[in-house]
């Protein structure tokens, strides 16, 4: 047997999977969005543009991932770097792994149920109630863009801290002692040795958060309220209540290109700004 | 479904209406107080537990029978009941929406025994050849003389029996009257206005088309089943400035409106009364304007995988003395006299469930055209993603 | 900076600690504290469409988890060493099946699948020799297609890794020795690639075992943990969903703590 035909057999069912999986489903939904929509709901078939000039009436949901996963992304990024660096460079080594460990662990219960802990956190009976209690009244979380951005960061900061704390615990401590012992002050040893050292984590733990945002449904279905709508839960509804497949199709066909165009230029900018490296990102 | 059909029946509505005002409230009365001997007896006759009867006892129907209803609908021990004698283990699913179950049902593989569709869906479920035709033979507890057909009515289509009726209701609105000097609104007009004013972040509204739409168009005076473009404008334009001062758009909401994060909601007969019962100070409205009358139904989804327990669970919920349970518990209405006839007096009264005369004059039917006319959908989508 | 690792990891436990606060509510609801009870983990463990639901994620997350595993390595192993436009397809593949949101694979395999049933189901009955034909549907079999596509992708890439920091020589001179090509997978590439491979299946495995978007669309009449947490939460959340959460952390923490003992030893042994 040659190399050749070995790789083609050991290609093989990775090749069937992506076909019957990925190629054919795709392909139908881009067939469905140049469909039109059954009487009773579905599909019927038929080339018409319509669904795509119908775009604009989602205009919102868009708006509202297009603001909410960058957001969503940055903020955890903010949240999750100075806890990476605090486990990498600061914690007591015998500590660390269980440190690490234990930013993982509430991962591991179903974000649904964690999401629902937050209802009750951020609801009447929570935080606004301490908050009355130490005399700042009508505070409401609940059902509001800031409870959606709480909960994407709550879901996804273990995804954020592990890349980067991967990245800065591979660091040579050696070079931040030389650093300061050149005389560099700790900030300008972090914004010149530290941060450009961690690009590479920092890249993927957004790409990572990034492309999980795009697609969201359950976080902005459970602490929104109804009212915070992404595009997730435009195609929920658009499939499971006014059953419009076609003008779903075409919704599904927007947001896979948008995320295409977006993720390549966002992984072409990373790789200019020189952090060209094996571990970059996820390619 | 034209408009043709709409009208006949509406204007069959009407008349079954005035005969209801007629005679049937005094009926119901006479039969909450004469039934109520036999009923103490019949009830204390079922509490020590279900004797089997022959279509339980017919034995093997499978270890489970999956049903798809709606939130709060049900007594718990009713189908612990059901599995102590029957052996089959009763699998609930909840949903929101009649839109969401046809959905689920069109996509295929639900793999549900029974469900619970609404008045309006019945007529689409059969055009799409999404339902089973019943056997009426199958539920001995069936007895078709004793439903009110004006609730039972829409489960017969073309006279082929698809559905038998569940629970009837209407659709009003329920408001924690502590928050507003302790008066009670009394139209959708109010429900609009103080959401937009008083009651700011604090109103819940339905998460799907036939009521959320419905009652907006009700604030202009509009029929609830509306379709016409200039009026569903006009709807809409309430919607979306109503929208920023909304606490929800959910169907669920019971547990906002008891821990005080919402004070009013878009309601359900049955909700509305589970929560004046724990909670005297939420209490259930319907506007003057109209709003919705409903009916729901048991139904069998074509290719349930559970056939035999689908029918051994409808006759099981349609013994009178079960059915008087869930009632008692729900705080539905029923269409069935042999359960009246079981249910103490002060529920046969209850304003809650049995609404003045004149306020259920105004009530509608929702129509089968709303189900599936793509322009509600499209505004209501529109409206959530506003 | 100690401090404020402390309020990180208070912010990520609070909700914890009520989740499991509220699993041992005497009361129905899940809001309102009336006193201690173990009730409802009795409940969830002795109530069948739990445990069902529980065996159906873990059958899922398995076999996902070892088809992505194995299929992904054979893949990644064979990419090594092509080139030209298959290696460019594999590359585009790989590509858009990571970075397509799961809601879109749930769509995708939904329409595409229910597509390809109504195309398949008349021909399967028209040629099918005797009896009732089979039924193509939705279920176990599209629940764990979906989960593995993403799951795949992710072990390829993981793997490629580990392959490209790997040094070729040691394969070269394997083969140089004479060694087969399986004899060298064998010898020198696996036990190189396995702590990849481990890592791809246990994060398929974690993926698939929470995932809820691409089950709620493709999981036909089964009911993955995840899908019967989001139904009950509309049934009106009980306790019981929280001592169920309660009981898949501590597992998982169990779990987590014995690999690390068995990690331990095995490394002193060693």
């Amino acid at each position: 047997m040659t190399q050749r035909s070995r790789n083609f057999l050991l290609l093989a069912p990775a090749g069937a999977w992506f076909l019957v999986m990925l190629v054919i489903p795709l392909t139908v939904v881009l067939i469905f969005s140049f469909g039109e929509r059954g009487a009773a709901g579905g599909y019927v078939p038929a080339f018409t543009l319509e669904q795509y000039a119908n775009l604009p009436a989602r205009w919102a949901a868009f708006k509202n991932t297009l603001i909410l996963a960058p957001a969503g992304t940055l903020a955890s990024l903010l949240i999750a770097y100075p806890l990476a660096y605090y486990l990498a460079v600061r914690a007591d080594p015998r500590w660390k792994t269980a440190l690490l460990v234990l930013v993982i662990v509430p991962f591991w219960t179903s974000i649904l149920i964690r999401s629902y802990a937050w209802i009750f956190l951020l609801g009447g009976r929570g935080i606004p109630a301490l908050l009355a209690a130490i005399g700042i009244e009508d505070v409401r979380l609940i059902n509001t863009p800031f409870a959606v951005l709480i909960g994407i960061v709550y879901g996804y900061l273990p995804l954020m801290v592990f890349p980067i704390f991967v990245n800065l615990d591979r660091l040579d401590k050696r070079l931040l002692e030389a650093s300061s012992d050149l005389g560099a002050s700790p900030w300008r040893t972090f914004l010149q040795v530290t941060l450009p050292m961690s690009l590479p984590g920092i890249a993927t733990g957004c790409l990572l958060v990034f492309i999980l945002l795009m697609g969201e449904f359950l976080i902005p279905a459970i602490l929104g309220g109804g009212k915070v709508f992404f595009v997730g839960n435009a195609l929920v509804d658009l499939f499971l209540q006014s059953r419009n497949w076609a003008y779903g199709s075409a919704v599904a066909a927007t947001l896979v290109i948008l995320m295409l165009v977006s993720v390549t230029a966002y992984m072409r900018l990373i790789r200019r700004l020189g952090a060209q490296r094996e571990d970059v990102a996820l390619m | 479904m034209t408009n043709d059909t709409d009208y006949i029946s509406k204007r069959k509505f009407m008349e079954e209406l005035y005969r209801y005002r007629r005679g049937s409230v005094t009926r119901r009365h006479f039969l909450g107080v004469t039934g109520l001997g036999t009923a103490t007896a019949v009830l204390a006759a079922a509490v020590p537990g279900l004797r089997p009867r022959p279509a339980f006892a017919a034995g093997d129907i499978g270890d489970r029978v999956v049903l798809a209803t709606w939130p709060n609908y049900h007594d718990p021990a009713n189908f612990e009941a059901f599995t102590a004698a029957t052996g089959a283990a009763v699998d609930v699913n909840v949903f929101g929406s009649n839109e969401e179950m046809l959905a689920k049902l069109q996509a295929g593989g639900s793999g549900w025994d029974v469900f619970v569709p609404t008045n309006y869906t019945i007529t689409t479920y059969v055009g799409e050849g999404l339902i089973e035709p019943l056997d009426a033979a199958r539920m001995a507890n069936y007895d078709p003389a004793a439903f009110d057909a004006r609730f039972a009515g829409p489960g017969n289509v073309d006279g082929t029996l698809y559905a038998v009726s569940k629970n009837w209701g209407t659709t009003g609105y329920a408001i924690n009257i502590s928050k507003n000097d302790n008066v009670t609104p009394t139209t959708w007009k109010e429900f609009w206005d103080m959401t937009m004013d008083s009651f700011s972040g604090r109103t819940m509204v339905h998460d799907y088309q036939l009521t959320t739409i419905g009652n907006a168009l009700k604030y202009f005076g509009y029929s609830f089943n509306s379709v016409d473009p200039k009026e569903l404008a006009d709807a809409e334009k309430l919607l979306l400035d109503a929208k920023p001062h909304l606490f929800a758009i959910n169907s669920d909401y019971q547990p906002s409106m008891r821990s005080g994060d919402a004070w009013m909601t878009m309601c359900w007969t049955g909700d509305g009364k589970q929560m004046n019962r724990d909670m005297p100070e939420i209490v259930y409205v319907l506007g003057k304007e109209g709003g919705e009358l409903w009916s729901d139904f048991y139904a069998i989804p074509k290719g349930a995988p559970h056939l035999d327990a689908a029918y051994a669970l409808i006759d099981f919920m349609l013994t009178p003395e079960v059915n008087a349970k869930e009632a008692l518990f729900h705080g539905y209405p029923v269409a069935d006299s042999r359960v009246n006839a079981l249910l103490p007096a002060e529920v046969l009264n209850d304003p809650i469930l049995y609404p003045a005369a004149e306020l259920l004059d105004a009530l509608e039917f929702g129509a089968a055209a709303t189900l599936t006319d793509p322009n509600r959908a499209e505004l209501l989508a529109r409206f959530k993603s506003a | 900076m100690r401090i404020y690792a402390a309020f990180v990891y208070l912010f990520l436990y609070i909700p914890i600690g009520v989740i499991a606060l509220f699993s041992f509510n005497a009361g129905r609801h899940a809001s309102q504290f009336q006193g201690f009870s173990t009730q409802w983990y009795g409940k969830a463990l002795s109530n069948p469409f739990v445990m069902e639901a529980l065996q159906t994620s873990l059958i899922v997350a398995l076999v996902s988890a070892t088809c992505a595993s194995v299929f992904g390595t054979m893949a990644a192993v064979a990419l090594q060493g092509t080139k030209g436009p298959l290696r460019t397809a594999f590359d585009l593949l790989i590509y858009v099946a990571v970075m397509i949101p799961g809601i879109v694979i749930g769509i995708a395999t939904l329409i595409g699948l229910v597509t390809l049933f109504d195309q398949l189901n008349p021909v399967l009955a028209a040629i099918w020799p005797g009896g009732p034909p089979p039924q193509l549907s939705m279920g176990y079999g599209s629940l764990i297609a979906a989960h593995t596509l993403f799951t795949m992708a992710l072990v390829i890439i993981i793997i490629r890794a580990r392959l490209a920091g790997m040094d070729r020589a040691l394969a070269e001179a394997s083969s140089d020795l004479y060694a087969t090509p399986m004899g060298t997978f064998r010898q020198v590439t696996l036990p190189l690639i396995f702590p990849a491979i481990l890592a791809g299946f246990l994060l398929s495995f974690t993926f698939s075992f929470d995932d809820f978007i691409i089950a709620f669309f493709v999981a036909g009449s089964e009911t993955t943990l995840p899908i019967y947490v989001f139904s009950s939460i509309r049934r009106g959340v009980t306790p019981e969903i929280n001592a169920i959460g309660t009981m898949v952390l501590a597992a998982s923490l169990l779990l987590l703590i014995a690999a690390q003992v068995l990690l331990r030893t095995g490394r002193r042994r060693g």
